[in-house]
């Protein structure tokens, strides 16, 4: 099979998954306890235009129906008007959306990164010190709880050190001022993402050096690298270029399998830090009953998930050449 | 009755067996003594409140106090902004995490050993059916469903959370169950029982069930850290049950209260205790990895 295929293929399952999750939040909202019109439609809105909103939304229409509106609607990016910010879901959804991407693939990518060097070295040194030292501290990381460590950040680097910002993503007086150019804007959002950053990578390095680190004591003990040693070449030629890339591709897979437990600290990291995120963005519309922007929020998080596994998953087929059977 | 007796003996020593293994390994003895601190920790959850009301956890309030104190011998953890202990809170907390943690667990191993049985045992299309399903909850975070949830049916009491929670969390445990039951079901036994005249339950809950089960064992300890994370999380979110203390909830006060850069003694314990509890549950699970499967402990020998 040819990596299109591959792709094809994945993009059709994953494709087959997301319309199974639109369905069953439709018949969620739609036959949970409540009247859904409620849910949809602003209280505070006038008469004549929640009249409006209910028959734009295919709300006075029976159940089957109303199933059709609402796949129509959410294919043209309809979905109804936030309560809080009396604006459309889907500009707000479209606002936020980038600065989840931002923070979410950065840290995916240099945990992944660092989990794989690390992990990659440690195993090399089985036994030693080092191994022991780093060992436990991954295993402490990779169970420290999202929201308090987010918390005690905030507490010593921001607080008590200082130097770093309490919470945002950008600073206004700075924005608002036309002398700054884009650098200095990019270098701005850089500062203030550094602790969210460091939050959530340092949950998932723990995580990924563990695996790393059993997944090359198993590549090391192949022929092929006994193999390679006969040949005379240089350990680090061995650790990187014939153990290192092989004893990679569990971690891969397992980025891929972990995603939708790394959005859960995601949305938390985004909360703790008011990153606007979509995130935080469904924690605050939940709290808020704000079931229009909540129930969107959860659709573009859900496809966030989806299109990064497929992302992972071509990843691993172009990595291994064996899966393209 | 003798040969009862000597296949229980067997029994007892395979058990005593991976028991020693399981003690040898460092990693599963800390986590065994970290876990039994905390239970000692919930056990006496129950002595402040007798001691004297005010150190109820929740209603229990100290007529001295009127904002957030630092330790002292009355209070030997200090009191939170309207004057409750919180060593009081704090233990209670780890009964929670027990009760939340275990149940939550056992649930979903047996929505996931259940589901995983029939998929791998049945085949075909209920299997490809199970298995999609499966597929759907996996991508679905847990924690975001449940609060989505949540909106939906109001306020959560701490059943409801932990009901949830299983239901979201049992796709793994299924997966993996489902694989061994295929390899099972190549097995001369199966056939045989099945030539014996045994039903497709009598094969599943009797001959397949007893050969998963320590791997569904297995798997509760890690979904044990998984559920308390997701409470303490959901708590910490402001989405907890409102009528128990626990750790979650006491993250959130503090947070939400604005004390976290004043009240170090509030807000250190409480995440150290969710850490330290994920961790010990975590640890011991992957004791127990090396216990059944030979593999890893041959890789412990090798270098």
């Amino acid at each position: 099979m040819t990596l299109r295929r591959l792709i094809l293929r994945r993009s059709l399952e994953i494709l087959v998954i997301f319309f199974l999750i639109l369905s069953g939040l439709f018949f969620l909202f739609h036959l949970a306890p409540g009247d859904p019109v409620s849910r949809m439609v602003d209280p505070s809105m006038s008469p004549e235009d929640a009249e409006l909103l209910v028959s734009q939304l295919g709300l006075d229409q029976p159940l089957w129906l109303r199933y059709l509106y609402y796949l129509k609607n959410f294919c043209t990016g309809d979905f109804g008007i936030s309560f809080h910010y009396g604006r459309p879901v889907v500009e707000v959804i479209g606002e936020r959306l980038p600065n989840t991407i931002l923070l979410f693939t950065t840290s995916i990518i240099l945990s992944a990164l660092a989990g794989i060097s690390w992990g990659k070295l440690v195993a090399w040194y089985k036994g030693k010190r080092v191994d022991t030292v780093v060992t436990i501290t991954s295993l402490v990381c990779h169970t420290l709880f999202l929201p308090w460590i987010a918390l005690l950040f905030i507490w010593v680097f921001a607080y008590k050190i200082g130097g770093f910002p309490l919470n945002g993503m950008i600073s206004p007086e700075l924005w608002s001022d036309p002398a700054s150019g884009w650098f200095v804007k990019a270098l701005d959002i850089l500062h203030h993402m550094l602790l969210p950053l460091l939050t959530l990578s340092i949950i998932h390095v723990g995580e990924y050096l563990l695996i790393m680190r059993s997944s090359m004591l198993e590549t090391l003990s192949e022929d092929y690298i006994l193999t390679a040693r006969a040949k005379g070449l240089s350990e680090k030629r061995i650790r990187n270029r014939h153990a290192g890339p092989n004893a990679s591709l569990p971690v891969v897979t397992n980025v891929g399998l972990s995603l939708a437990f790394s959005i859960n600290g995601g949305a938390l990291t985004e909360t703790v830090f008011t990153w606007p995120g979509i995130g935080r963005e469904l924690i605050f519309a939940v709290s808020n009953n704000d079931y229009p922007l909540a129930l969107a929020s959860f659709l573009f998080i859900s496809i966030v998930v989806l299109v990064a596994n497929l992302v992972v998953d071509v990843l691993y087929a172009y990595l291994d050449p064996r899966i393209r059977y | 009755m003798l040969k009862a007796l000597a296949r229980k003996s067997h029994t007892l020593e395979r058990f005593l067996e991976g028991w020693s293994l399981f003690y040898e390994n460092t990693v599963g003895r800390i986590g065994l003594f970290l876990l039994l601190f905390f239970a000692l920790m919930a056990v006496c959850s129950y002595i402040p409140p007798l001691i004297d009301p005010m150190y109820h956890p929740m209603t229990g309030v100290d007529p001295e106090v009127f904002r957030s104190t630092p330790p002292s011998p009355t209070h030997w953890l200090g009191t939170d902004n309207i004057g409750r202990d919180l060593l009081s809170q704090l233990l209670t907390g780890a009964r929670i995490a027990f009760l939340v943690g275990i149940t939550a667990a056992f649930m979903s191993i047996v929505f996931g050993t259940l589901i995983g049985m029939i998929a791998g045992y049945a085949g075909k299309v209920l299997d490809s059916l199970l298995m999609r399903f499966a597929d759907m909850i996996m991508v679905m975070p847990s924690l975001l469903v449940v609060l989505l949830l949540s909106s939906l049916f109001g306020q959560l009491n701490i059943w409801i959370i932990v009901l949830l929670i299983s239901l979201f969390r049992w796709p793994g445990i299924a997966r993996v169950i489902r694989a061994q039951t295929l390899s099972l079901k190549q097995r001369p036994f199966i056939d045989m029982a099945r030539v014996a005249g045994a039903s497709h339950l009598r094969i599943v809950f009797r001959h397949i069930l007893p050969n998963v089960l320590p791997m569904a064992l297995l798997y509760m300890t890690f979904r044990v850290t998984s559920a308390i994370i997701v409470e303490a999380a959901l708590a910490f979110l402001g989405f907890g049950d409102p009528n128990t203390v626990s750790w979650g909830m006491m993250l959130q006060w503090v947070w939400k209260t604005g004390h976290m850069f004043q009240a170090p003694y509030w807000l250190l314990p409480p995440g150290i205790c969710i850490s330290l509890i994920t961790l010990s549950f975590y640890m011991m699970g992957r004791a127990m990895e090396e216990v059944l499967d030979p593999r890893l402990r041959k890789e412990e020998q090798r270098i």
